[in-house]
């Protein structure tokens, strides 16, 4: 009658183990990409044509300024900053993957979590990133992870897993363009973990050659 | 054989310090199991701060007071877990205590993910009426560490 119980709790605390397609996730990345750069078009298109015709109708002065024409849905994220620029109809698309991946992170390493000890210090965490969260997530630890022990962490990826297979028929420089799209959402994840961990820091994706690519994290100072 | 633990009462508290929820299984006596949780929040300070510190998840008994022991434990994402067992003379094994808190703790992973709760208010956004899943859930925990069947 013993043995009953405990096991009933067993299952509850280590319910069998569910298993996902590695790959997967990477035809996601690649369709939630086109899906969020078409969608954020849209919106923006949108947003222009309602500021058009209110110029128009006289509510508001023709734009000299052109600080107005942030896109509304971009307000989720902190990166909309800057929206000026050739890159600007890559920027609302970069923001929502970003903040998508905030969320997946930080939900995601409360799983990871689970069977670990506490971590005792900013370091600690920043491993933690490098191994169980890159090897969860993309097949692989990082491959150098350098800091200057003030709170900006480097961590370089040689062969990074969603743009390994980008290439482009116009040219290398093209192909980088658009990797920049599909890194933005793992920078979102990185960032989401390391958020809910407790370290509000910033993380910017850095692709120089193309299967490479460094991720610069700051963390705040105090820490 | 120790007799199964009959829980009295769980807290969840997010790691800014707010209840996240705190369900009792007895009628009638809940606002003293938020002072049971706001008192041990100070004991997991201290355990977790203290000179004495140790990167364990579990911390143990943290205090007896009257008839209830309070255990508690503490996620590496500083998501604390208060539980409430009746104090009697019988033996409390940790296995089964933390067995159950990993139980609890993978309730709430269950919960919070979900998808349409909004990334700035999660911890205390769980708790709320909405979410009866995690209601639910802990419910099953409790009634299977205290020997009971559990529904499937």
């Amino acid at each position: 009658m013993q043995a009953a119980p405990v096991s009933a709790l067993g299952t509850l605390a280590d319910p069998p183990a569910r298993m996902v397609d590695g790959a997967a996730m990477d035809y996601l990345l690649i369709e939630a990409v086109n899906a969020l750069r078409v969608s954020s078009a849209v919106a923006s298109a949108r947003a222009k044509k309602i500021e058009r015709d209110m110029v128009e109708a006289g509510l508001v002065p023709p734009p000299p300024t052109t600080a107005k024409q942030q896109n509304p849905r971009d307000s989720t994220s902190s990166t909309s900053g800057k929206i000026s620029g050739p890159a600007d109809e890559d920027e609302g698309v970069r923001s929502r993957l970003e903040a998508i991946g905030m969320h997946i992170g930080g939900n995601f390493v409360e799983r990871l979590c689970r069977d670990r000890p506490l971590f005792s210090d900013s370091l600690d965490v920043i491993k933690f990133v490098c191994k169980d969260l890159w090897v969860s997530c993309w097949d692989k630890q990082v491959d150098n992870l350098r800091t200057n022990h003030r709170g900006v962490y480097v961590l370089q990826d040689n062969a990074f897993k969603p743009i390994t297979r980008i290439s482009s028929w116009e040219g290398r420089q093209e192909a980088l363009k658009r990797a920049k799209l599909y890194v933005a959402l793992p920078a979102g994840i990185i960032r989401g973990a390391l958020s809910r961990i407790g370290f509000q820091g910033t993380v910017v994706p850095e692709i120089t050659t193309l299967p490479q690519c460094t991720f610069q994290i700051k963390l705040p100072k105090n820490t | 054989m120790s007799p199964p633990l009959r829980p009295n009462a769980v807290a969840f508290i997010s790691p800014q310090n707010h209840p996240i929820l705190i369900r009792t299984f007895e009628k009638g006596d809940e606002l003293k199991y938020h002072y049971v949780a706001h008192t041990s929040l100070d004991v997991i300070e201290e355990r977790t701060n203290g000179p004495t510190k140790s990167n364990d998840c579990y911390l143990g008994l943290l205090y007896a007071m009257d008839d209830i022991a309070a255990y508690g434990y503490i996620t590496p994402l500083k998501m604390k877990i208060v539980l409430a067992l009746p104090l009697t003379d019988s033996v409390v094994r940790d296995a089964e205590v933390i067995m159950t808190f990993r139980a609890l703790h993978l309730a709430y992973y269950h919960a919070s993910s979900n998808p349409f709760i909004r990334l700035h208010d999660t911890p205390t956004g769980v708790g709320s009426a909405k979410w009866k899943r995690f209601r639910q859930k802990v419910d099953e925990i409790s009634r299977a560490a205290s020997g009971g069947s559990v529904p499937s």
